[in-house]
């Protein structure tokens, strides 16, 4: 910070944080954005009549006779516009007195010793730079004392006077702090992050009406752009905003390595719900010769053994496998995305409250339950519904819901159905819920591995697929397959006439497709629907991808 | 001894005073002396007084020849003996005999030290005792804490000799300076147990001209019979702003009673500081702050001064339409905050010296002396 710089004033607010007012007990917080502009110790009230104005009012103890003199000298003093009075305490600050300071709307301070307060204010207004450097370090050395994002952001709210700062992601989810700081859209004129990669900070200010923004890019600890510390300024100033920027660039490297800390936390626990969980469901049945869930770690022939033990484990860790429950099952829409990567991620975001069961990281997706008397299929899903509306959610997800058990093989039953069910919602858009009770025979379709039929599928239907538009076809195959053959139901339930129905059997058929042969047809089904589950047929303009 | 002109009290009697007006005089006096109220004990043996000697003839000053002598009468000390051991009848006249046999002149007429709160009964009961008429003045208004703090002291006269009686009949004769008065009888009236009747400022008729504050007595009467009569609250304000020129500074409720440490001034008064809120209970409207040492000296609102010893500061209460005593105040009470002008020449700035706020210890300016800046 160069000298040579305009020093701004400070507020009634700054000389109480940082400045020799911090000792004194403040009766009227309000209006404490006041600015001061000097100090004026009056020992008598004649002199609090010719107080300067915006200076703060110092009410020597030999002026203060009574509460009435401090009424008197708080009268004064509004009519001489000062900005604050700072009375000694050895008088009774009473509510009348109170009532009457927020009514004239000037702060009200007391302290031990007016006179050595009023040296220390002059010093400290005339020598704003110095004040300013006490913030700074002060807050530098309570960023060192915090390990948390939001004790770190809370040391801003806390300490700097006026600023409300937050820590937001690159998508403008509130990691910490208050959200109000960030009431402007995320990508302003200067997106944050862009700089995070060579590690420079990009600082950006937008003028508003009467506040002042700042942003500063915080880096994940390898240095990508993970999150952004936004702050509003109220009364900004060049100096001040200069001082609120420094300590937001020194909350950087606490930040980074509170948000890593905390991630690797969360994959940890995941890791170890995982090994549990799947310990948990080691000897459970297993369909087409394939576990449902993923084998536990532990040899299979004493997987019996190890499950008593895990719900024993499970038990320690606060899982709730008791009583009643209903079980769920998350998978991301599309599922070549990075699971492990969007874990904690997903985790975080899910958690209401530290009682109710922990959402476990599986290969294909993340399995949770509910229990209590609340456990009921129709409730767990509108709950879940809500919560894959959530902001917080960061990729899409679909969702399944088991039916209802009891115990541990309860658990594992309803956690078998809580995953058919997703397998069937995941072709149906983002944020679907299934119920396994209301699945009924598809269950059957969606056991098979979809992704699997869909590579046979489309090599089957790699003709039809190739038509600019296959997505149309496809779904008037899948109808007409649905409809047993009959055009005109096809074409009612497609809303559109059977001559157009007609028209789009007749291309298909020159896919070389051939819908009367019995033994093709029920293939044929599978692998539209196949294919409509995992939205090949809106991949069909593009290349396929490599598998 | 000097014999006494012959007063001729039957040209321009103001009143007779009879026990019949002792009530309005004792509603009256309350409301002049910030609300104390009246003393039961008193009250009856001024009316026993009354009725074995005669009305008592209040006559005004200019009724009177100049030459007439005549002196104060008033209780010096405080209040609180008279409700242990009522006056026995007989101390105004001792005392008013120990004073002429110092002066050697015999008294014409009696003259009220200060016609507000118990000590305007006491005049009354002298000129009875005594056979005198009463002058229809005083030296104060209202009540003031020092002897010497009267309109006859700003005018020039000394205040001794004085004679002082205390209840057991121990008569004490001061003659000093009118500055040291008051300290040297402090110490007196302290061992004779609190309360002692004194005659005081001995003079003429004449002399009272233009130092007294003249239908001092006669005042007190009118508002004590708009008090006692009046049940009306427009109507009480309206009869006291007329008779005496009362206005509402403030009204609202009691929301607190403090009691401050005495500020550095005012340590030297035989005085308890007290502090009054009186404001609106939801936190709107202006903060009313009352200062008070047995009377009410001062009023803010919001910080600002807007009245101030020597006008009379009293509080009424707006149901039972009384004035209320400064030991009877409560919170919660719907009060409201009159000021009644003192005479002009407390308003000059010889009488704001001595009797002002900053005699009292408060470092501000009377707002009639705001006005003047």
């Amino acid at each position: 910070m160069s000298a040579q710089r305009v020093t701004g004033q400070l507020t009634v607010a700054q000389l109480i944080r940082f400045g020799p007012l911090g000792s004194a007990r403040c009766y009227s917080e309000a209006h404490l954005e006041r600015l001061v502009t000097g100090v004026t110790l009056v020992s008598d009230l004649d002199e609090a009549r010719q107080c300067e104005p915006k200076t703060a009012m110092v009410v020597h103890p030999v002026a203060a006779h009574g509460v009435w003199a401090l009424e008197a000298a708080l009268r004064c003093a509004w009519e001489r516009n000062a900005a604050c009075v700072v009375a000694p305490d050895s008088v009774m600050v009473r509510a009348s007195t109170t009532q009457l300071a927020e009514r004239l709307r000037l702060p009200l301070l007391t302290v031990a010793d007016p006179a050595r307060i009023a040296l220390d204010m002059a010093v400290a207004i005339a020598d704003t730079e110095a004040a300013r450097a006490r913030l700074i370090s002060r807050c530098a050395v309570l960023f060192g004392e915090r390990f948390s994002l939001r004790g770190i952001v809370g040391v801003i709210n806390a300490e700097v006077p006026g600023v409300i700062a937050a820590l937001v992601t690159k998508d403008g989810h509130l990691l910490a702090g208050r959200a109000a700081a960030d009431t402007f859209p995320p990508d302003g004129p200067n997106a944050p992050g862009e700089d995070a990669a060579t590690g420079g900070a990009s600082a950006f200010a937008e003028d508003a009406a009467e506040e002042h923004r700042l942003a500063v890019a915080v880096p994940s600890a390898d240095g990508r752009a993970w999150a952004t510390l936004v702050a509003r300024v109220s009364a900004p100033g060049p100096s001040w905003t200069e001082t609120v920027e420094t300590i937001l660039r020194l909350a950087r490297a606490p930040l980074a390595s509170a948000g890593a800390g905390s991630r690797l936390s969360l994959a940890h626990q995941g890791s170890r719900d995982r090994l549990l969980m799947e310990t948990l469901l080691g000897e459970g049945p297993t369909v087409q010769g394939r576990r449902l869930l993923p084998s536990p770690r532990a040899g299979a022939s004493h997987g019996a053994e190890s499950a008593v033990g895990a719900e024993e484990l499970a038990r320690d860790a606060g899982w709730p496998i008791d009583g009643r429950l209903v079980a769920v099952h998350l998978r991301p829409l599309q599922p070549d995305r990075d699971l492990e990567a969007a874990s904690p991620a997903i985790t975080a975001a899910w958690r209401e409250d530290l009682a109710e069961a922990p959402l476990v990281p599986l290969a294909n997706g993340w399995a949770t339950w509910y229990t209590g008397e609340d456990a009921h299929p129709r409730a767990v899903e509108r709950n879940v519904r809500r919560r894959l509306a959530s902001s917080r959610i960061p990729l899409p997800l679909c969702a399944g819901v088991g039916t209802e058990g009891e115990g541990m093989a309860g658990l594992r039953r309803s956690l078998r159905e809580a995953e058919l069910a997703a397998g069937s919602a995941g072709g149906q858009g983002d944020q679907r819920v299934e119920c396994y009770g209301e699945l009924g025979p598809r269950a059957v379709l969606a056991a098979l591995p979809v992704a699997e039929r869909a590579v046979a599928a489309r090599t089957l239907l790699a003709a039809l697929l190739a038509d600019p538009k296959a997505e149309v076809l496809l779904r008037t195959l899948t109808a007409l397959l649905d409809c047993a053959g009959s055009t005109g139901q096809t074409a009612t339930r497609l809303g559109v006439h059977r001559n157009t129905v007609l028209g789009r059997v007749e291309r298909i058929r020159a896919k070389g497709i051939d819908l009367d042969s019995p033994d093709q047809r029920l293939a044929l089904h599978v692998a539209c629907h196949a294919l409509l589950a995992t939205g090949e047929a809106r991949d069909s303009g593009r290349p396929a991808r490599p598998r | 001894m000097n014999g006494a002109p012959a007063p001729s009290p039957a040209t321009g009697v103001v009143h007779r005073i009879t026990a019949d007006d002792l009530p309005a005089v004792v509603a009256g006096h309350a409301l002049l002396s910030s609300g104390g109220g009246g003393i039961d004990g008193l009250t009856l043996s001024v009316a026993e007084l009354l009725r074995r000697h005669g009305p008592v003839e209040l006559v005004p000053l200019d009724a009177l020849p100049p030459e007439t002598h005549c002196a104060a009468v008033g209780l010096a000390g405080g209040f609180a003996p008279l409700l242990e051991l009522p006056p026995g009848g007989d101390e105004s006249v001792l005392a008013v005999r120990a004073l002429e046999e110092r002066t050697g002149n015999r008294l014409g007429a009696v003259v009220a030290l200060n016609s507000a709160g118990p000590n305007a009964l006491f005049p009354i009961a002298a000129a009875a005792s005594l056979g005198l008429p009463l002058v229809d003045c005083d030296g104060m208004g209202r009540i003031l804490p020092l002897i010497n703090m009267t309109t006859y002291a700003l005018g020039g006269l000394s205040a001794t000799p004085l004679a002082a009686v205390s209840q057991t009949g121990e008569t004490a004769v001061l003659d000093c300076s009118t500055a040291r008065s008051d300290r040297l009888l402090r110490g007196i009236v302290e061992a004779s147990g609190g309360a002692m009747l004194c005659a005081l400022y001995p003079t003429t008729v004449g002399r009272l001209r233009g130092v007294a504050i003249e239908g001092a007595t006669s005042r007190v009467m009118r508002v004590g019979e708009l008090l006692t009569g009046e049940n009306r609250h427009a109507g009480l304000l309206a009869g006291l702003a007329r008779t005496v020129g009362a206005r509402v500074l403030a009204s609202g409720q009691v929301t607190a009673l403090d009691l401050p440490t005495p500020s550095a001034g005012a340590r030297h008064f035989p005085s308890v500081p007290t502090s009054i809120v009186v404001s609106d209970p939801s936190g709107d409207g202006p903060v009313v702050r009352l200062e008070a040492q047995n009377e009410i000296l001062l009023a803010l609102i919001d910080g600002a001064v807007t009245a101030a010893v020597p006008d009379v500061l009293c509080l009424l209460d707006r149901q039972r339409l009384q004035p209320v005593s400064l030991e009877n105040v409560a919170l919660a009470d719907h009060v409201d905050v009159l000021v009644v002008p003192a005479a002009p020449m407390w308003h000059t700035p010889q009488g704001l010296a001595m009797a002002g706020p900053r005699a009292f210890g408060f470092p501000v300016r009377h707002p009639a002396e705001e006005v003047s800046r």
